[in-house]
């Protein structure tokens, strides 16, 4: 039987230890639900102008004009991606860097240069020695002109050709308790349809109204091209900043949990070691008792 | 057969309702849509949209950004958008002279063009409210 003094001391550092990963949990709750909310209420914007740009795209060449053309629509053979790789800051968020390091061994080395937003993704790149172009840091605001820096970065090393294409490495937020690690293509464009479908899943923020199977010829205006010139800069950057916003909510809902598992199983840990406490307390009063009981028989004998 | 109006920004869907007409202030001209228009995309201007209703005739301000008309469904894709019965033009003005003061505080110093880019957007809206309000009156 372990010493009763050994137990206590073990029943209060776990406690201690429980009162931290609960101040913890309540801190990641509340930044939770604002980049919960954040991530959510910018996706209507960012799928209607992902949609808007399928419209351009799809019906433009369609429609037998003159044709439109963008640098980034056009795909080329891809020797080095330009990958930008959003992580938290800080660990404790269970599987969630885990799983975004994976996706990152999955490309091979020398393929692929870097942009990392988040301390974590610049550690494990520099650890496994991968070609990283710049780090930079996101609040837990995430404000859109945080994101502005990186993309500038990463546009004017695709425009130089030193990148084949764009590709944001994140976590998509589907709800508190799952996350997914994903690679989402930006740029080139090649299949805008697709890329809205995977990132977004079934869920169509914009459809409250039938969208009708209108197949008239669109009216564009002024043209496509010019069109496209306005949107497809602010496309991009959207596209990016969505995605930073849902890596945002997901960090923070993955540490909740974490942090609630942590304390959950601190405090279930306290039960058992407070039953074995008692346990042992009670063999060492009957202990005590059976030594005294003994003690006075022999003394009455004599 | 009515026309569904939706207004979206980047803190989400902030009008949906059904319409009878909606007028829209484009790059190319005023232009109001009506039930069974042709498809359209075009660029938004800052200004002032209105959408009629069984004789009810909303008046909202919006930002820059583009239009899809599809099918029965006309959506707006703006940075800002209020109703203008919700406009406080003190409130504007202010806002409107701070502004403008960092703007040219930030061109002076040369600053970054996040910062330049930021009070454009703030200036460009407060106008855009200010000419829907002053129509209204």
């Amino acid at each position: 039987m372990a010493n009763l003094r050994d137990i206590k001391r073990r029943i209060k550092s776990v406690k201690n230890t429980a009162q931290i990963t609960k101040a913890m949990q309540l801190v990641a709750a509340s930044k939770m639900k604002r980049a919960q909310n954040s991530a959510l209420e910018s996706r209507p914007y960012t799928q209607l102008m992902a949609e808007i740009l399928i419209a351009i795209e799809e019906r433009a060449a369609e429609s037998d004009q003159k044709g439109i053309s963008h640098p980034y629509l056009e795909g080329r053979e891809v020797q080095n991606r330009g990958i930008l790789l959003i992580t938290p800051d800080k660990g404790l968020c269970g599987p969630l860097t885990a799983n975004l390091f994976r996706l990152v061994a999955q490309i091979p080395h020398g393929e692929a240069s870097y942009v990392s937003i988040g301390r974590k993704g610049s550690q494990f790149l520099s650890r496994t020695q991968r070609s990283v172009l710049a780090e930079f840091s996101l609040s837990d605001r995430a404000r859109f002109s945080e994101i502005r820096p990186p993309v500038e970065l990463l546009l004017e090393a695709y425009a130089k050709r030193e990148i084949d294409t764009i590709e944001v490495l994140y976590t998509r937020f589907k709800n508190t308790l799952q996350q997914e690690a994903m690679r989402k293509p930006v740029v080139p464009i090649v299949n805008l349809a697709d890329m809205v479908r995977e990132v977004f899943g079934d869920e169509d923020y914009t459809a409250e109204a039938p969208l009708g199977d209108d197949r008239r010829e669109m009216l564009f205006e002024p043209d496509p091209q010019s069109l496209l010139n306005n949107l497809m800069d602010l496309a991009v950057r959207r596209s990016i900043y969505q995605s930073a916003l849902e890596a945002k909510a997901s960090e923070h809902s993955a540490r909740m949990v974490a942090m609630k598992t942590a304390t959950d199983n601190a405090n279930s840990l306290v039960e058992d070691l407070t039953l074995q406490y008692n346990k042992a307390r009670q063999a060492a009063i009957t202990q005590e008792i059976l030594e005294i009981a003994a003690a006075t028989a022999s003394s009455q004998e004599s | 057969m009515a026309l569904h109006l939706e207004i979206i920004t980047p803190e989400g869907k902030v009008y949906s309702e059904s319409s009878d007409s909606v007028f829209i202030p484009t790059t190319e001209g005023e232009i109001d849509v009506l039930p069974g228009h042709i498809p359209l995309v075009t660029l938004v201007e800052p200004g002032e949209l209105r959408s009629e209703r069984q004789g009810q005739v909303e008046h909202l301000a919006v930002d820059k950004g583009f239009v899809q008309v599809l099918g029965d469904k006309v959506s707006v894709l703006t940075e800002q958008a209020i109703n203008v019965e919700e406009i406080d033009l003190n409130a504007i003005e202010e806002a409107r002279v701070r502004a403008e003061n960092a703007l040219r505080e930030a061109r002076e110093k040369g600053e970054d063009p996040a910062v330049v880019e930021e009070a454009e957007t703030i200036l460009r809206f407060t106008m855009a409210q200010r000419l829907a309000k002053e129509r209204r009156r």
